[in-house]
């Protein structure tokens, strides 16, 4: 017998009253691989998150964790199955501080009770001791150690995109789901940013979904891709297979182009 | 010019803002405090004036042990119609929201105005007195701002109080951290309404009659109006905010019809001069440096 996969989803389906934008996707992800996810905007990349998150409901369909169903579970049922999330746009606490917002993420880590909190029982503080050591492990790691105190929404950009990734990384997940990681950063961002992916699979023991526009970054960190076009799965495998597939090429790609795995692709 | 009476009914705005701020803490635009604050009054009043066994005297006198007991069960009462009445209205968001809890507001007003055994318009009179003078109020008043102020302050540092703050910022991100939202928003409801009718029962013993006048939309905007007044990011703001509301219509009583004109030049001005309330984010960042200054100053 061999282990199931940590994540499966089996002809997924999503309308949006006429609109298509999912059409019987199929697909699973191993345990420890970094799973990349192209397509052309509007392909339906940012829908397939939202319907393994909770956060959309399938029309048809299904989501298997570990080989048990987990279609149509709330968003926070998920999360704390071992799913986390990033969102494409950025969505922190803004008015929280940086160290805050991880400790909303940290609260099950490890749970206290809310009579335990109010009457500042020793539990409590043990707990919370705990999860403001965590905070401040993830707050290095991640290099936001010296902006723990700062609004969140005062930071800039690239710090915003990491303090999300923390945040995620707070709840414990199994399974990390990055949105567009590296959009708005710069060629030297891009690559300190494809590292630390790198790192934290190894020091978490993450499996990562990446849905990522930059196909060279893609290919040199994933293991296995898939490829979206018009909410169809067109191509599923290695990056080095996926480059090649005649249909990757003509949708995404254009007719006669090929990407280029060494980098140098334009900002 | 501030006498005890005034006093306890400055404590009341008070306790009535902190029960407006709950919910507002975790997003939640809910103005359903007057309703939670009717239902603990009129129970009280009930209990009091029909329950031989609470021990209302001849006299008007009222054991002080059944006048707590009253505090605690009308805020369960509230507490109770909350949790009912919460899993339903907080399904709506923003001002949908508001909406809904006015109607509640509305409901229980008519039901409390057409019920046989509340009084109707004239409701209910010679509610028995824990206290001989309005001075005695003035310690189980301070004493209910204190336990809320404290549970309001406890919430900062812990899991419930951060889940809040969460989904005050983005409840989709707070649900995909991992958060149940619709339980954290259904406590902070009911936290609201305990308050609030806990403080509803002590108000009817206060004001000795009760009738359904005391929960009405006018009373759900003033209370509003001392969370936008006092600022709504800390538990402070709503406290100063129903303190110096609930006593500027009683010191500008000298100044007779004109009064009510500067009292909603007040409401409209206060919240265009300092838009985040009295007690606002820069203010607190403010006192935290004098705090750590004067801590620091001792040292050699």
């Amino acid at each position: 017998m061999t282990m199931p996969p940590l994540l499966e989803v089996q002809d997924l389906t999503c309308r949006f009253g006429g609109l298509v934008a999912l059409d019987r996707v199929s697909f699973a992800v191993q345990p420890g691989e970094i799973f990349g996810l192209i397509g052309p905007n509007g392909a339906g990349k940012t829908t397939l998150f939202n319907l393994i998150s909770g956060v959309t409901t399938p029309t048809a369909g299904s989501v298997l964790w570990r080989g048990a169903p987990i279609t149509g579970l709330a968003p926070h049922r998920l999360n704390r199955l071992g799913l986390a999330r990033t969102f494409q746009n950025l969505r922190l606490f803004d008015g929280l501080s940086v160290r805050e917002n991880l400790l909303v993420a940290l609260q099950r880590r490890p749970r206290s009770g809310a009579l335990a909190g109010l009457l500042a029982s020793p539990s409590h503080q043990q707990a919370e001791r705990q999860r403001q050591e965590t905070a401040w492990q993830l707050l290095e790691e991640l290099g936001l150690s010296r902006l723990a105190e700062r609004e969140a929404g005062t930071l800039a950009y690239g710090d915003r995109r990491r303090l999300e990734m923390a945040r995620a990384l707070a709840t414990g997940p199994q399974l990390l789901l990055l949105d567009e990681p590296a959009a708005g950063l710069n060629p030297s961002e891009k690559d300190d940013l494809c590292q630390l992916i790198a790192a934290l699979r190894q020091r978490h023991q993450l499996t990562v979904m990446i849905i990522e526009h930059h196909v060279p970054l893609l290919m040199r960190l994933c293991d296995r891709m898939a490829v979206l076009d018009f909410g169809v799965r067109i191509a599923l495998g290695s990056p080095e297979q996926v480059r090649r597939d005649p249909k990757v090429i003509e949708a995404y790609l254009g007719s006669g182009s090929v990407p280029s795995a060494s980098g140098g692709a334009a900002p | 010019m501030i006498d005890n009476g005034l006093l306890v009914q400055m404590l009341i705005g008070a306790l009535l803002g902190v029960s407006v701020y709950l919910p507002l803490a975790a997003g939640q635009l809910s103005l359903a405090t007057p309703a939670f604050y009717a239902v603990g009054g009129t129970l009280a009043a009930l209990l009091s004036t029909t329950w031989p066994a609470l021990g209302a005297g001849a006299d008007g006198s009222f054991p002080l042990a059944s006048f707590l007991l009253e505090l605690l069960l009308g805020g369960l009462l509230a507490g109770v119609l909350a949790l009912l009445v919460g899993r339903l209205v907080l399904r709506l968001q923003g001002i949908y929201l508001a909406i809904a809890t006015i109607a509640l507001v509305e409901i229980v007003r008519v039901a409390i105005l057409n019920l046989p055994f509340t009084g109707g318009a004239i409701g209910i009179f010679g509610i028995p007195q824990p206290f001989p003078t309005a001075a005695g109020y003035l310690l189980p008043a301070l004493g209910l701002l204190a336990l809320a102020g404290w549970v309001c302050q406890r919430l900062e540092v812990m899991p419930l109080g951060r889940a809040m703050a969460a989904i005050r910022n983005d409840e989709l991100a707070a649900r995909c951290m991992g958060i149940d939202t619709t339980r954290v928003k259904l406590t902070a409801f009911v936290l609201s309404a305990v308050l609030a009718g806990s403080t509803g029962a002590l108000a009817a013993h206060f004001l000795n009659t009760w009738n359904a006048r005391q929960g009405s939309f006018d009373t759900a905007v003033t209370m509003l109006a001392f969370v936008i007044l006092g600022g709504s990011r800390s538990w402070l703001g709503p406290v100063l905010g129903g303190l110096l509301l609930t006593a500027l219509p009683e010191l500008l009583r000298p100044v007779g019809d004109v009064r009510l004109v500067l009292f909603g030049l007040v409401i409209l001005l206060g919240p265009s001069v300092f838009p985040q309330g009295l007690i606002n984010p820069g203010l607190l960042e403010r006192l935290g440096r004098l705090g750590e200054r004067a801590e620091r100053e001792p040292q050699p």
